[in-house]
C-alpha cells in the first residue's frame, strides 16, 4: 500500500515536471552539462573590494553559467584585447572608454534590450586587472540586478582549457 | 503522553505545518528550475547529469507530497517521502558544512555562495524531522479525505 503509494506520487510528479518543464518560459534542457573546474580556493577576490559589491564568483561557476544558463559573458577591457580572445559570445564594454555623459545610454545600447534582472558576468584579464569590478559597480548603479564579477577573468579561463573566441591573432 | 500524540487537532496542525512548508518550498523551484538546478550544483553531491532531472522533478514531489499530507490522500506514502527528502536534505546540508561550503541552503529561494550560516537551515531540517515524528506515532484518524 505505501509503496504503491510513493510510486505513483513519484509517477505524477516526474509527469507534472516533464510537461511543465515543457511549457515553461523558463524551461531548462533535461540533461544538463556540468564539470567540476574547481581548484577548492574559490573566487578570487580582489583587496580592492568594498562592502556592497557585486558578488565574486569561481571559474567552476563562471563555466557552470556559461554552459547551461544565459548568462551574458561581460568583458571589460579593451577592443584589442577583446578582439585577441575572450569568452566566447561575450559583449564587450571597454570600462575605459565608457563616456562621462549618457552612460546608462551607451550601456543600455550595448547590452541591447537586455532586461535589468539578466544575469551580467563580468571580467577582464585577470587578477591584475579591476575594470571588470569597476564596470560591475557601475551596472548595479544603473539598476542591473543580477551582476557577477568573474575576476579570474579570460587568462583563468584559458588556464583551465575552456574555449576562447579570437578575431584577431594576436602575439603574446 | 500517548494522548497528546494522538491528539486529532495536535497531529492536523503538524501535518498543516509541514505540508505548507513543502508547498511554499516548491513554489520558487517550480517556476525556476534553473535556480533550483544551481542550488543543487552548489552542493556538488549530485552527477552533473542528474542535476538538471532532479530539479525538474523534485519540486513537483515536494508539492504533491504537501498537499497528500494536508488533504489526508495518499498520507503513508506522501510521510514516507517527506521524510526521506528531509533526510537527505539534512545530509546535504551537513555534508555542505563539513566540506566548508558556505552557501544558504536553497530551500526556499536559490542557493548562492553565501556567509550566511548554514546552520540555520540543518536546525529547521531537524526540527521537521521531530515533527514527522509525531505523524508517525500518532493514531489520529480524522480529517483524512482517503483514510491512513
Amino acid at each position: 500500500m505505501i509503496f504503491r503509494q510513493i510510486v505513483v506520487i513519484m509517477a505524477i510528479s516526474v509527469a507534472f515536471g516533464i510537461v511543465s518543464n515543457i511549457v515553461s518560459p523558463n524551461k531548462i534542457p533535461f540533461f544538463g552539462h556540468y564539470r567540476s573546474l574547481s581548484s577548492g580556493d574559490g573566487p578570487i577576490v580582489p583587496p580592492t573590494a568594498e562592502e556592497g559589491d557585486p558578488p565574486f564568483i569561481a571559474i567552476d561557476v563562471a563555466e557552470m553559467e556559461f554552459s547551461n544558463y544565459d548568462a551574458v559573458f561581460v568583458d571589460a577591457r579593451d577592443p584589442e584585447e577583446f578582439e585577441c580572445g575572450t569568452i566566447p559570445g561575450s559583449i564587450n564594454i571597454p570600462f575605459e572608454y565608457m563616456p562621462d555623459e549618457g552612460l546608462e545610454a551607451y550601456i543600455d545600447s550595448a547590452l541591447g534590450d537586455l532586461p535589468r534582472e539578466h544575469q551580467l558576468i563580468v571580467f577582464c584579464s585577470g587578477e591584475e586587472c579591476d575594470l571588470s569590478l569597476h564596470l560591475g559597480r557601475n551596472l548595479m548603479m544603473l539598476g542591473y540586478t543580477n551582476v557577477a564579477v568573474f575576476f579570474g577573468g579570460s587568462r583563468e579561463w584559458e588556464k583551465f582549457g575552456l574555449e576562447m573566441e579570437r578575431q584577431v591573432r594576436c602575439d603574446e | 503522553m500517548r494522548r497528546v500524540i494522538d491528539n486529532d487537532i495536535l497531529t492536523l496542525m503538524v501535518r498543516m505545518a509541514i505540508g505548507i512548508t513543502f508547498i511554499y518550498a516548491s513554489y520558487y523551484k517550480i517556476i525556476g528550475p534553473g535556480d533550483f538546478a544551481k542550488s543543487i550544483w552548489y552542493y556538488h553531491l549530485v552527477p552533473g547529469a542528474l542535476i538538471n532531472l532532479i530539479a525538474v522533478f523534485l519540486p513537483w514531489m515536494e508539492l504533491l507530497c504537501g498537499l497528500c499530507l494536508i488533504f489526508g490522500v495518499g498520507y503513508r506514502g506522501s510521510l514516507w517521502l517527506v521524510t526521506i527528502m528531509t533526510v537527505v536534505f539534512v545530509v546535504a546540508i551537513a555534508s555542505a558544512i563539513a566540506r566548508g561550503i558556505d552557501l544558504d541552503c536553497g530551500c526556499f529561494k536559490a542557493a548562492k555562495s553565501s556567509s550566511a550560516s548554514t546552520w540555520k537551515p540543518l536546525l529547521f531540517d531537524v526540527g521537521l524531522l521531530v515533527l514527522l515524528a509525531q505523524l508517525y506515532l500518532s493514531r489520529s484518524r480524522k480529517w483524512f479525505l482517503a483514510g491512513r
